[in-house]
């Protein structure tokens, strides 16, 4: 199964039983509450949800990206060591 | 950190791996499961390595004239000091600036068993660079590295300590977890890397944490078994080839490495750029 058959076959199921509950297509009797306020909102707060969690992974992540000069300085050190040695065996730099 | 708990190649053994195993075989044990934690511990960096295995490196060029000099200095430094049996070999696009020339003059330095010229007519592109190259390598193991030292050869010990020590198929080096990080990234650069990150491994669940990197250590049978089966190119080809590992139940450990940026010559990383590699996630998506 490819990443996007998993998806679909995911996101079917999790729909259907939702439609079916939303629709009440099933002899089950949610409470109230659930059944009337929290349903139909459902869809709407997954995708906030899911939208605040990828800005918050993302930001955090960039946020403690680390920088690393220490290896930028060691590294410019090294091209002129590698630099002087070459020459001296004769490449044209 | 959803994405990297997730990292263990515990899928039933079901799949394509067995079809390799006759190859693998003489020095593959069963595979492992290995939690990235795991993966991540610091190995002592001071034990000189006593290890009978050949390395290959592949090195593409196009137009590093400047560079090419100091990354083979630094490789062959680097594996003298850590008795590592080596070739690098070049494959230069027939670059504009004579990267070729500067080359044969490494080679009369070094020696023709450590620099091996793969130069082709014309600028080709990166994927083909390692289909060409690996067909002249004779090691045992293949690097996989940039020339133009955002890569650097002092993280190459780490990586075949860990491949050793965990027997691993693929060891990457990764600028996002542990000890890693980059040098010369603006804002808008580590916004566009992590984004580009977070959603492939929303998508693709691949399960390393640094997808787009290419610095890259493989068991040569590996290799040549990914490139064969990789169907994307650019940023994307280093992408499939880890989730492709994935789908072969191939193992994976990662070591934390440091990104400085190009010092000499220009880098690409434009508005078309983010588009194909937004493109080339999609069809792994669908495909993988
Ligand atoms: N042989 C060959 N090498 C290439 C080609 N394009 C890029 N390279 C090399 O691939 C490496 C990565 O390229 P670079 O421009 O640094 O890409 P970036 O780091 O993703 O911006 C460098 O060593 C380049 O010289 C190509 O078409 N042919
Ligand atoms: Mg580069």
């Amino acid at each position: 199964m490819t990443r996007a058959t998993e998806a679909a076959t995911a996101i079917g199921i999790l729909g259907t039983i939702y439609l079916a509950l939303l629709f009440q297509w099933l002899p089950i009797t949610l409470p109230p509450t659930i059944q009337e306020f929290i349903l139909p909102v459902l869809p709407w707060w997954v995708l906030v949800t899911f939208g605040a969690y990828s800005l918050g992974n993302i930001g955090y992540h960039v946020m403690t990206f680390r920088d690393c000069p220490e290896a930028y300085d060691e590294l410019q050190v090294q091209i002129s060591q590698a630099q002087n040695d070459l020459r001296s065996k004769g490449i044209g730099l | 950190m959803a994405h990297l708990a997730s990292f263990s190649f515990t899928s039933s053994p079901s799949n394509s791996a067995s079809s390799l195993s006759p190859l693998l075989q003489s020095h593959q044990q069963p595979h492992l499961s290995s939690p990235l934690q795991d993966t991540l511990i610091n190995i002592d960096n001071s034990a000189t390595m006593t290890n009978s295995y050949k390395y290959s490196v592949l090195l593409p060029t196009y137009n590093e004239r400047e560079n090419l000099p100091v990354i083979v200095w630094l490789l062959t430094k680097t594996f003298q000091e850590n008795n590592i049996n080596y070739e690098i070999i070049v494959i230069d696009d027939n670059s504009p600036d004579g990267t070729l020339v500067v080359a044969e003059q490494l080679q009369k330095i070094y020696g023709e068993d450590r620099i091996l010229l793969r130069p082709r007519a014309g600028k080709l592109g990166l994927g083909t660079a390692y289909v060409h190259g690996i067909q002249h390598a004779t090691g045992d193991f293949i690097f996989i590295m940039d020339a133009d030292m955002s890569h650097h050869p002092k993280f190459m010990p780490e990586m075949i300590r860990l491949q050793q020590a965990k027997n691993l198929d693929v060891v990457t080096g990764t600028r996002y977890a542990g000890n890693g990080g980059v040098y010369g990234w603006d804002l808008r650069r580590k916004v566009i890397s992590r984004g580009a990150n977070f959603l492939a491994s929303v998508l693709l669940r691949p399960g390393v944490s640094d997808l787009t990197g290419s610095f890259r250590l493989y068991r040569k049978e590996v290799l040549s078994r990914l490139i064969e089966s990789c169907i994307s190119k650019g940023y994307v080809f280093q992408m499939e080839m880890m989730v492709r590992a994935r789908q072969f139940n191939f193992t994976i450990g990662e070591v934390p490495i440091t990104f400085v940026d190009r010092v000499f010559g220009d880098s690409k990383m434009g508005a078309m750029e983010i588009v194909s590699y937004a493109q080339g996630l999609w069809k792994l998506f669908v495909a993988v």
